[in-house]
């Protein structure tokens, strides 16, 4: 037994994860039999479950769209991470940083502002606007977690004699990866939520019900929309805790 | 065989490490000593390339280093430092495995060379291989450090203040270990330390730095009584220099054939030996002049050849007797010690 695992607040959430991703699966492929519920709550609307496209649908769609902009942060926060760590980068780190840091200053909505005009209504607007978002804790957290490796241990790793390259792949990168899990992790959750905003420029996502709801003042709408992306939301947090916690060695 | 020349470095226009030149036989016990910031660990990373050298050579055998490859001459010199150094993702055996594996040693060759170097230090394979650093303690873990130096069968061992972060009774321990497997495996050693008693137990030579420069190099019993100058003798320390002198000194220097007839006179000794020829106790031999006191021969108050003289001394203070049994490795008596030899020899 790990003896550092005993500090981990594992036991009581072991049983969360599956009992809500579950419960967002059966959400997503059967909102409709809700249909009873949301009328008796709401006797006032002629339609009370959103039926233009199916959940089933709007989550993939929304979900395409935090994977591709995570993706993107991830590939341009974990490289410029990495390059202001090199010796040959490090007095571009304040640079980075701001960067990063002025990215996500920017309200999404904003973004878009700017974006629509150059790039057209739907996916590529959206995107632009959730990679740039959520560059920051990426950055951030690959600077952290790569600047906590011990300066003794990357002495013994050169001392063995490994190159640079193994220095990084075997030990670097497996003792800063908890920490940067951490930032994806951060950078996912702010993304699942504003993606939502992506509906206002024409992406289809689980916030085009959330959007038709508000406009048509139709309150069942929102919650749907709403009660999904919180769900993702969560989901998500708890597979990512799952997976630092893979990335845990003792220390 | 590794011999600095002309060896220097500078940082910022000041000479850090100033022309050093010395020489570690094959085989050899040596020890870099001095107080803080005086260059003995840059010295030391020197010999890797952890640091660039600004002037001089380093001769590897014949080979001068700076032809080789870091990465290659690296490989070749195991390099052993704090426990920390440990990787903590990898388990004792990866950890131990990490330069056989970067020189791709056939999976077979790697495991038994692991539990060949776990069983040199005393390691339990099956049940610290699988072990992650933080579950060591800091002596296990420092052990793991220098077989995971010595795993590759490297040509020269660099050590750079390798027991510096364990507790005295441990680091005890770890040198007692550190001249067995030096013993054992005959490496050539480079070490590093700022405490001299490690310097005089482990050294077969120490080089003295103060402020960049080599003071003196010399085996430890020469440095004791001829120390180059007195920034030598006052880092030696001069309080107990006379028990540093005698943990130089063994046991078997000492010995002389052991007194067994009961009545050679007043003020005399005697051992009375058992069929197989152990002591089992002896007469007079006290500070009071009594030729009929019998103390009866113990574990603990006897003397073995390979033990140091201070350490025969401390028994004989703390047991207050004169003199000491030395017995071989069946128990059986084959000299003694005695507080006037203690005091007769010349150094």
């Amino acid at each position: 037994m790990n003896r550092a695992s005993l500090f981990v607040p594992t036991a009581p959430r072991d049983w969360l994860l599956p009992v809500l991703a579950a419960l967002l699966v059966a959400l997503t492929l059967f909102m409709a039999k809700l249909e009873p519920l949301f009328a008796a709550a709401f006797p006032h609307l002629d339609v009370v479950v959103y039926q233009r496209e199916s959940f089933l649908q709007l989550t993939l769609d929304h979900l395409g769209l935090v994977l591709v902009s995570s993706l993107i942060s991830i590939g341009i926060g974990g490289a410029a991470g990495l390059f202001v760590t090199r010796a040959t980068g490090r007095e571009f780190e304040p640079m980075v940083s701001s960067l990063a840091a002025i990215g996500q200053t920017f309200p999404p909505a904003a973004v878009l502002a700017i974006v629509v005009p150059l790039a057209g209504f739907g996916f590529v607007p959206t995107i632009v606007a959730l990679s740039l978002y959520g560059l920051l804790p990426v950055v951030q957290n690959t600077i952290a977690g790569l600047g906590s490796v011990p300066p003794t241990t990357l002495e013994a790793a050169r001392g063995t004699g490994m190159s640079a390259a193994q220095i990084l792949w075997r030990v670097e990168l497996p003792l800063a990866m908890r920490v940067i899990i951490a930032g994806v992790r951060v950078s996912v959750i702010i993304n699942i939520g504003t993606a939502t905003i992506g509906s206002t420029v024409g992406a289809q996502s689980l916030g085009t019900p959330i959007i038709a709801g508000l406009v048509g003042d139709n309150i069942a709408y929102v919650i749907q929309g709403a009660v999904l992306v919180g769900l993702l939301a969560i989901v998500s947090d708890l597979l990512f805790e799952r997976l630092e916690r893979r990335f845990r060695y003792g220390a | 065989m590794i011999e600095l020349q002309g060896l220097t470095k500078t940082y910022a226009g000041k000479n850090v490490v100033e022309d050093i030149s010395l020489r570690v036989e094959s085989g050899e016990f040596g020890v870099l000593i001095g107080p803080s910031g005086c260059g003995k660990s840059t010295t030391l990373r020197m010999i890797n390339q952890l640091i660039p050298l600004s002037r001089g050579r380093i001769l590897l055998g014949d080979e001068d280093v700076s032809r080789l490859k870091p990465e290659q001459l690296r490989r070749r010199m195991g390099y052993a430092i704090q426990s920390i150094g440990l990787f903590p993702h990898w388990t004792v055996a990866e950890n131990i495995a990490v330069v056989p594996n970067l020189l791709k040693w056939p999976r077979a060759r790697v495991d038994a060379r692991i539990d060949e170097l776990m069983n040199l230090f005393h390691l339990e394979a099956g049940e610290y291989r699988d072990k992650y650093p933080h579950q060591l303690s800091g002596g296990q873990a420092q052990r793991v450090g220098v077989a995971r130096a010595l795993a590759a069968d490297p040509e020269v061992l660099l050590m750079d203040e390798p027991f510096g972060a364990v507790d005295p009774l441990t680091r005890e321990v770890l040198q007692n270990e550190m001249l067995r497997v030096h013993e054992q495996t005959r490496k050539t050693i480079v070490f590093v330390t700022h405490d001299m008693d490690e310097a005089l137990k482990l050294a077969s030579k120490v080089a003295i730095l103060n402020q960049g420069r080599l003071v003196q190099y010399d085996r430890p019993i020469e440095l004791l009584v001829d120390p180059a100058d007195g920034f030598v003798s006052d880092f030696i320390g001069k309080a107990d220099l006379g028990l540093k002198l005698l943990s130089r000194r063994w046991v078997d220097q000492y010995c002389r054939p052991p007194c067994l007839e009961r009545d050679s006179g007043a003020g005399r000794h005697s051992w009375e030996v058992d069929a197989d020829g152990r002591p089992l106790a002896l007469h007079g031999g006290r500070l009071s002049d009594d030729g009929e006191a019998r103390t009866a021969v113990n574990g603990e108050w006897i003397a073995t050849p390979e033990m140091t003289m201070k350490e025969a001394l401390s028994r004989m203070v703390w047991f207050r007797v004169m003199v000491l049994p030395v017995i071989d490795q069946a128990g059986k008596l084959i000299g003694e010690v005695t507080m006037e030899g203690v005091m007769g020899r010349q150094p």
